[in-house]
């Protein structure tokens, strides 16, 4: 597929064709010349082309023609690989509604960088705003400026403090963190944790995209009675940092009963030092933590992580764009709604599905695909 | 000192003609004979490209966002300037940044002092810090490099064990007026800015303080053989990039309202305030540099940085871009000032 000129997928695309048309338009015998098919589609869809003015485009499915709205997303790790399924999303939000996106923020969660970033889409007159807001005091005033400034804005990932939203935005789409967290707790509770010290690693201490679950995961601890101790230990945004300080602490503390973990970085780490001192055989009964990044996923195969908690980075990425459309198209009467996506365990038992396939919603691959599934949907 | 054999040549090169074309040939020799001279028009170049591809570059909101950009870089580039000229560099200052709003917290939340005395406190507390480094530096010889890496992860351990890592909301007595004149209110970061580099390109220049900075900076030796006390000039440039960044730390806290762990990113301040005055015409090795030119240095980072995002560049191309426009950008000014030394002869 990647061979095929970008400028023909795009003519394609404008063609509205089922995905197996389309593929066999595109591997196609007959196309000797790119450039000449892709001129010849766009010919063949003279209203579609995409260079047009505004007047022209027509809009998305039955949609009325729109001007091409852009919406901006102020992320506070805006390289981490953790949100690359959440740019794909958007990427494929604003392809199916004809809008487009910009991805930008901070690098290292720097807030004063992701408050510059705010105003300055302010100051560009973005058609929208999702921000992910990772700092209870700083948002506030940039949010109501672009309110006032008529450009709804919502939440996505990170959403304030535990009790305090941080900002007016119109929504939050994301997990419940602290909810999260104290499931992630009870999980561990549930797998036989009863007795002995349990240890749980924050790479950012303090940073509110990952804090409260681990507020909340010492409170499910701290609630169920039990003779535990838990200690919350900060690890760090750096992956290869953050693994030697859980190295060095598995190796101070060789009886743990429990290892949790809350980010993306340090969970993967987790997976790793258990089996490093193959903390399996020296007492630890339970080690999980959050997110879906390759090397979690094998350790949860390989049974050195007990299970992790996928919250669906693609729909954080997917959903703004849609409710930012509908606000924009409907004139503000489609309201952007609460939307937690998901809290999702993923085990030993189901697994598979993600090691086996590679797809965007996972951000393990480029390629639009659709992923076949069969048998019974697992329920309580 | 190059300053003032460049003064005699002036004098000597100085044609009779007075005719209005000559004078005004003057005026461009005179501007282009001014190391800052080939780092404002780059500049003003960015700032025309930039106000051409997107006319919301020139708004009055956007300027106040390129002003906060610039300001706290260069505050910290100011004090930087000193330390480097003087030979030295302080990688620390990034950590007393985020250090200062909490120290300004501590006070005024848990010992009830007032807010003026409170941050007066927490850059005397800055200013320490700056002394330990030049201290460390000058008395047991490591150098300057070693020193203040040790000094951040001393500082930035500080912060988080302090603040349990944390973020905390500005002090009650802090909001309102204190907060709008030190860095909430739109123009107020550019203003005490502008204050700072005038004043240290004033130091740097036309002071005694001024001239030992670069003497030790030039030729340490020779500077020690003439009678100035090297130790002492140097100490008291990191005690003033200390301050500096310290006065920076909390304005920024004031602006964003937060008083967070993570301001500054930690060495991200001290890098962009090292770019700005490599990019102003300080040298890295010492003896020579400008604080104005270090202002420009900041404007013109704080320039890319807004007017990419403005455009519309998203975070992975964005590193790219960025790099390739620092690289074009110094091209320039590098080629500028050849231009210029060359107008000299």
């Amino acid at each position: 597929m990647s061979k095929v000129d970008p400028a023909v997928e795009q003519a394609v695309d404008t063609l509205g064709l089922n995905p197996i048309t389309r593929r066999r338009l595109l591997k196609g015998a007959g196309l000797t010349s790119a450039t000449l098919a892709a001129t010849a589609l766009l010919a063949a869809c003279g209203s579609d082309e995409p260079s047009g003015s505004t007047a022209a485009a027509a809009g998305a499915g039955d949609f009325p023609s729109t001007p091409k709205w852009k919406f901006v997303f102020v992320c506070h790790v805006t390289t981490n690989p953790f949100f690359t399924p959440t740019q794909y999303g958007a990427q494929d939000a604003c392809a199916l509604l004809n809008c487009e996106f910009q991805w930008t923020g901070s690098k290292e969660a720097v807030v004063a960088e992701m408050v510059n970033a705010t105003n300055t889409a302010i100051s560009a007159k973005a058609d929208g705003i999702a921000l992910a807001v990772v700092d209870e005091n700083a948002f506030n005033a940039p949010v109501n400026q672009a309110l006032d400034a008529g450009i709804p804005v919502v939440s996505y990932n990170a959403d304030g403090a535990k009790d305090d939203p941080g900002t007016n935005r119109l929504a939050y789409i994301g997990q419940g963190l602290y909810d999260s967290g104290f499931q992630l707790g009870q999980r561990a509770l549930a797998s036989g944790l009863d007795s002995g010290d349990v240890v749980g690693f924050i790479a950012t201490p303090g940073a509110l995209n990952i804090q409260p679950r681990i507020d909340g995961a010492s409170d499910a601890i701290k609630q169920s009675g039990k003779p535990l101790k838990f200690t919350s230990v900060g690890t760090n945004a750096d992956v290869v940092k953050g693994q030697s300080i859980i190295d060095a602490y598995a190796q101070g503390h060789p009886n743990l009963a429990g290892m949790l973990a809350v980010d993306a970085g340090s969970t993967q780490s987790v997976g790793q030092v258990v089996q490093k001192y193959s903390m399996r055989d020296k007492g630890l009964k339970v080690a999980g933590g959050f997110d879906l990044v390759p090397q979690t996923l094998e350790a949860i195969k390989g049974g050195s992580l007990d299970y992790t908690i996928d919250q669906q980075p693609y729909l954080q990425g997917f959903l703004p764009v849609l409710y930012l459309y509908f606000y924009k198209l409907s004139g503000g009467l489609l309201f952007p709604s609460e939307t937690n996506t998901g809290l999702l365990f993923v085990t030993k038992d189901n697994v598979d599905p993600y090691l086996q396939t590679k797809t965007r919603f996972e951000g393990s691959s480029t390629e639009q695909q659709v992923v076949p599934r069969s048998g019974a949907i697992a329920h309580a | 000192m190059s300053d003032t054999v460049e003064v005699a040549e002036r004098v000597e090169a100085a044609p009779p003609g007075r005719t209005p074309r000559r004078i005004l040939r003057r005026i461009g020799e005179e501007f282009l004979r001014r190391r800052e001279a080939s780092v404002l028009i780059v500049a003003v170049g960015l700032g025309i490209y930039f106000a051409s591809a997107e006319p919301a570059f020139l708004t009055q909101p956007n300027l106040v966002n390129i002003s906060r950009a610039t300001a706290p870089t260069a505050i910290v580039a100011a004090g930087m300037v000193l330390v480097m000229v003087s030979g030295e560099i302080d990688l620390s200052v990034g950590a007393v940044y985020a250090l200062a709003p909490f120290n300004m917290h501590y006070l005024i939340d848990y010992y009830s002092v007032p807010v003026i005395p409170a941050i007066l406190l927490a850059l005397l507390i800055s200013a320490a810090i700056g002394f330990a480094n030049g201290f460390i530096t000058w008395v047991f010889k490591v150098p300057s490099f070693v020193t203040t890496l040790g000094t951040l992860n001393v500082v930035i351990g500080i912060v988080l064990v302090t603040s349990h890592a944390y973020p905390t909301s500005i002090p009650e007595p802090a909001v309102g007026a204190i907060q709008n004149w030190l860095g909430a209110a739109d123009w107020s970061e550019l203003t005490w800015c502008l204050l700072i580099v005038g004043f240290f390109h004033l130091v740097l220049t036309s002071t005694r303080w001024g001239l030992h900075t670069v003497a030790v900076g030039g030729n340490l030796l020779g500077a020690t053989e003439a009678g100035i006390r090297a130790g002492r000039i140097k100490i008291g440039n990191f005690m003033v990039v200390a301050t500096l960044g310290g006065f920076a730390g909390i304005m920024d806290a004031f602006r964003i309202n937060t008083i967070d762990p993570n301001l500054g990113g930690g060495t991200g301040i001290m890098f962009a305030a090292v770019a700005a005055a490599v990019i102003g015409g300080t040298a890295l090795a010492g003896g020579s540099g400008t604080v104005i030119g270090a202002f420009l240095g900041a404007l013109v980072l704080a320039e890319l940085q807004n007017g990419m995002n403005l455009i519309g560049i998203s975070a992975n191309p964005y590193f790219l871009i960025l790099g390739a426009a620092i690289l074009i950008s110094m091209i320039a000014n590098v080629y500028l000032s050849r231009l210029r030394r060359a107008g000299r002869t």
